[in-house]
């Protein structure tokens, strides 16, 4: 500690702005080392604080927790401008880090860095005038007249006043904007810093009060939050000082307080709510929460001005940067004034070894330049656009095709095809793979029923499905040309001989049905297709020929009341089921159940049916009836 | 203290390898060799059978990539789907029961997973992890992703709607999970028995070993059934994933806490997106890359504006930009493929 500072100027200090609620004060001392300099003597903090990371082990008043939150931001300063040497070490030595700070008691911790020519900057000015200086608004100042503007625009600091003491000068500083007023100089002097015992009066709680007059400070809405945060801290601690040091003082100003008492909680749980969001490595989360949806949009347009140092580098300075962006687009000073660079420099020093905090060493000797430019709007116009180009083609390609290709190749030999399909779960284009065998499906049974047709239709020896469909068109017509003659027919024996009986009547239709084999029975000339079908099953009929002898055995009927039981075997073939049953259901039966079974192409065929109502068939007619299918086949 | 007079005007501080083919796959090797170089491996696509991955050398001092002399490189039937290397240099103490045998194992994924052996002077395959015992077919994998806590397992996904999670000492299964109703495209571990998948069937999901039973869904793409490409789990914060939509410009950052709505949604490409990755030594900053030809680099705010998310920085590559790696093994080099080649950007 500076030996020209008075020994319990802190104490003086920390009395005075914690009693007019400012955010800080600092005590500017010439330089032992540099005569006519001013430099950081001492400091007492008293705004918003971000995060108290001490475990407290007694309860401390809020005179301890203060002067102790201000020299852990003096020994993290320290720690942080000094340790080069190993910034993993020198960490726990210090109970704060850059990531605990808030934007006010980031600009407190820049302050330390400066340096001020006696007749330069604020404090230089005071000193060498030898009066006061009351900056309102220094946020909006002109950086030759306040050089920490920027800073103090990043801290929401608007109103800094300067005065000459013990031959230093004695900064103090509000969040607020707070009017000119020479008496309230004169009173911190005399109360505070010239007086050993320091003696709250109501006045200045009054001064006090207007200065919380949020209607006068607050025109912006982030602004107003966080003079919410504020007042909210300060009213704990007024809460806390007042019954020892100024109780009388403060009871007129109760329902005040409780106004800001309950703004201030509402602060407090937005601020609560916004941490929820945050990660605590980041230091500026709260100037984020606050400013970062007006910032963001215009964070790099002058990034090139604004940052000097810091390149390459991503944490937590940028949000800084974005701070000083931000700032200079409010302020429409685009242009930077020379009293920025070392305030820059001090930034970008202190943040470069904090970055290598969480960076880690490697990569402090690397000084490339980035290969990314910062982002902006206008920028986009120059992105030509891929035209024509599917999107995202080769990221589908690795993901939609490729795995097809392995598919494909999988199965080395065609007849895997089946196999692969089994195996395959559904997937891809499940939608595709259910599609194509149900199409399959589908084509296998139209086969299907194709060879069916065919079977049933006096079929070519041709039997593409042009050819099956003509020739059951064909056979339909001729089918339906003959029903015709037979109704007619009938009609007319009918009419002729009304005794001939209905058993007869099926023999005959019967009988047109393997008339070509049994010609001799038939009325009708034979069809010559059904001959054709006789040829196709040639081979059949020739092996059968052999075991045709007795083949009167092979249908046996019998008949019990209406109910008929016909057993019989003949050669498989296609189709030969269906005219069984067709032949079975001509002769005026009605079909209960059907076994069948085929052993060593021969179908042996259990039938139980019933005559139908009216028509009774003879035993013998319906084993005429069924044996061709016997004899031929 | 003087260094205001430097401009970040944009110089090309990227560097260059030019293959005589399409570029895929890349990975980074998690340790620096003795000679601290990193290797990187770079993989062709060429939609035929004969691909290769090649293992270039990164030294980051003097800022050379080259390929290894003698080469060092092996033919991969078809396009590697993703590259990985052994992660064990990031994760050493995590497991002591496994001294780390093998830290230069090169995973890639296809049909199947391989295991390379790199050797300083030879490539030897390893290992094939083959799940299908009774038969040839395997479905094949869309990607995989190493878990960094328990280095011995892999967890793979395939289009056959399943994720496998595998034992990578003894080459068998250690489970194998339905996951999706279609396709499975990329995977990502969080814990050591925690993985999130995301599918054709446009959901995110998450799979706890422990309780196989059951996931979380904790997205579903907006129009039913938009494919959903890669996942990215923010290592740094686990909270936070982001996710890519087919044919989207999209960036879709999700909080696992805050199921189905997104806490942001990244839209300042203008083409769709191919590829993301999260900063290694940051939880606040994502890299995405797509059509456009941009690589952008994000800050997620606390707060998002009303006019959504604009990204931090840029850079414009020569073509479309289909794959992004991010290391932690140095953390200041963003990795990019486009076309035909493979370049390093410093962050």
């Amino acid at each position: 500690m500076e030996e020209r500072v008075p020994a319990n100027l802190k104490r003086q200090l920390a009395l005075a702005v914690r009693s007019i609620q400012w955010s800080y004060a600092i005590f500017w001392s010439i330089s032992a080392r540099q005569p006519g300099v001013l430099k950081w003597g001492d400091g007492y903090y008293n705004g918003d604080i971000k995060t108290r990371k001490t475990i407290q082990t007694m309860e401390l008043n809020a005179d301890q927790l203060g002067l102790q939150r201000s020299e852990q931001l003096r020994e993290l300063y320290e720690s942080l401008s000094a340790g080069e040497a190993s910034p993993q070490a020198r960490r726990p030595s210090v109970a704060l880090s850059p990531e605990d700070l808030s934007d006010t008691e980031w600009y407190y911790l820049v302050c330390m860095s400066f340096m001020f020519d006696i007749g330069q900057g604020l404090p230089g000015r005071t000193l060498a005038k030898g009066q006061s200086i009351w900056l309102c608004n220094a946020h909006f100042a002109d950086s030759k007249v306040f050089s920490r503007s920027l800073l103090a625009k990043s801290a929401s600091i608007q109103t800094v006043v300067c005065f000459p003491f013990l031959g230093g000068v004695i900064e103090l500083g509000v969040t607020e904007l707070v009017l000119e007023d020479p008496g309230f100089i004169q009173h911190i002097k005399t109360s505070f810093l010239e007086t050993p015992y320091p003696i709250v009066s109501k006045k200045f709680v009054a001064a006090g009060n207007t200065r919380n007059d949020r209607n006068v400070a607050c025109a912006v809405f982030d602004q107003d939050i966080l003079d919410n945060k504020l007042i909210h801290l300060g009213c704990e601690e007024l809460d806390i000082i007042s019954p020892n040091n100024s109780s009388n003082g403060f009871e007129t100003n109760l329902p005040a307080e409780d106004s800001f008492m309950v703004e201030g909680k509402n602060g407090g749980i937005s601020q609560l709510q916004s941490w929820q969001f945050m990660d605590d490595e980041f230091s500026n989360c709260v100037h984020h929460s606050i400013n970062s949806s007006d910032c963001i949009s215009q964070t790099f347009v002058d990034h090139e001005k604004a940052v000097s140092a810091p390149k390459g580098e991503l944490l937590n300075n940028h949000s800084l940067q974005d701070l000083q962006d931000c700032n200079h687009k409010k302020m429409n000073s685009l242009d930077l004034l020379s009293d920025d660079v070392h305030y820059q420099s001090v930034l970008s020093s202190l943040l470069k070894t904090s970055d290598q905090l969480i960076l880690g060493p490697q990569f402090r000797n690397c000084h490339q330049e980035t290969s990314f430019v910062s982002w902006n709007k206008r920028g986009l116009a120059h992105c030509q656009n891929p035209v024509g180009e599917t999107p995202q083609k080769l990221l589908k390609k690795a993901l939609f095709e490729v795995p097809r290709m392995h598919v494909g190749d999988l199965p080395q030999s065609p007849e895997d095809n089946g196999y692969k399909d089994g195996a395959w779960r559904p997937g891809a284009d499940e939608i595709g793979m259910n599609h194509a065998l149900a199409e399959r499906r589908r084509r296998e049974k139209l086969n299907e029923k194709f060879l069916i047709l065919r079977s049933m239709v006096p079929s070519n020896l041709k039997d593409d499905k042009v050819t099956i469909l003509d020739t059951a068109i064909e056979y339909l017509k001729e089918l339906e040309r003959r029903v015709g003659n037979l109704e007619s027919c009938k009609e007319l024996t009918e009419v002729e001989a009304k005794t001939k009986l209905k058993p007869q009547d099926t023999v005959e239709r019967t009988s047109d049905n393997y008339g070509s084999n049994k010609s001799n029975n038939s009325k009708k000339p034979p069809i010559n297709k059904r001959k054709a079908c006789d040829i196709d099953q040639m081979e059949t009929e020739i092996n059968y020929a052999v075991s045709n002898d007795g083949s009167t055995d092979n249908v046996i009927v019998s008949i019990t009341n209406k109910t008929v039981l016909i057993e019989m075997r003949c050669p498989g073939r296609e189709g030969v089921l269906l005219e069984i049953m067709d032949a079975v259901s001509k002769l005026q039966l009605d079909c209960h159940s059907v076994q069948s079974s085929t052993i060593e192409g021969i179908i042996s065929l259990t039938i139980k049916s019933r005559f139908k109502a009216s028509a009774v068939a003879s035993a013998g007619t319906i084993k005429q009836a069924l044996q061709r299918f016997t004899l031929r086949c | 203290m003087e260094n205001s007079t430097q401009e970040s005007q944009h110089q090309q501080n990227s560097i260059t390898h030019e293959a005589p083919f399409p570029l895929y796959s890349l990975a980074i090797s998690p340790s620096p060799t003795r000679s601290h170089h990193y290797r990187i491996a770079v993989g062709s696509f060429i939609e035929t059978y004969n691909n290769r991955v090649d293992i270039l050398s990164f030294d980051p001092e003097t800022l050379s990539l080259k390929p290894l002399h003698p080469s060092l490189s092996f033919d991969h039937p078809y396009p590697p789907t993703k590259l990985m290397f052994h992660p064990t240099a990031t994760t050493s103490s995590s497991s002591p029961s496994n001294p780390n045998p093998n830290p230069n194992l090169l995973a890639s994924s296809g049909d199947f997973i391989r295991l390379w052996d790199l050797r300083d002077h030879s490539i030897e395959p390893l290992c094939v992890l083959n799940n299908s015992k009774t038969s040839e077919f395997c479905a094949p994998l869309t990607s995989f992703d190493w878990n960094e806590v328990e280095p011995k397992r892999i967890g793979t996904c395939s289009i056959d709607t399943t994720c496998t999670v595998w034992d990578i000492e003894r080459c068998v299964v250690e489970t194998q999970l339905i996951a999706h109703d279609k396709e499975v495209y990329d995977i990502a571990w969080g814990e050591a028995r925690v993985f999130a998948s995301v599918s054709a069937d446009g959901s995110v999901r998450i799979f706890d070993l422990r309780d196989k039973e059951h996931s979380t869904i904790i997205y579903e793409s907006p129009q039913p059934d938009t494919p959903l490409l890669r996942l990215a789990w923010n290592k740094q914060d686990l909270r936070y994933m982001a996710t890519i939509l087919m044919d989207s410009n999209k960036v879709v950052i999700l909080d696992i806490r805050s199921p189905t709505m997104p806490v942001a949604e990244l839209e300042r490409h203008k083409g769709s997106v191919n590829a993301i990755s999260w900063a290694p030594q940051s939880c606040r900053h994502i890299c995405s890359a797509g059509d456009d030809t941009q690589a952008l680099i994000w800050e997620l705010p606390t707060v998002a504006g009303p006019n959504g998310i604009d990204p931090m920085s840029v850079y414009s590559a020569g073509s479309e930009i289909n794959q992004l790696q991010w290391s932690a093994a140095v953390p200041d080099w963003i990795a990019i493929a486009f076309s035909n080649k493979m370049q390093l950007l410093k962050v």
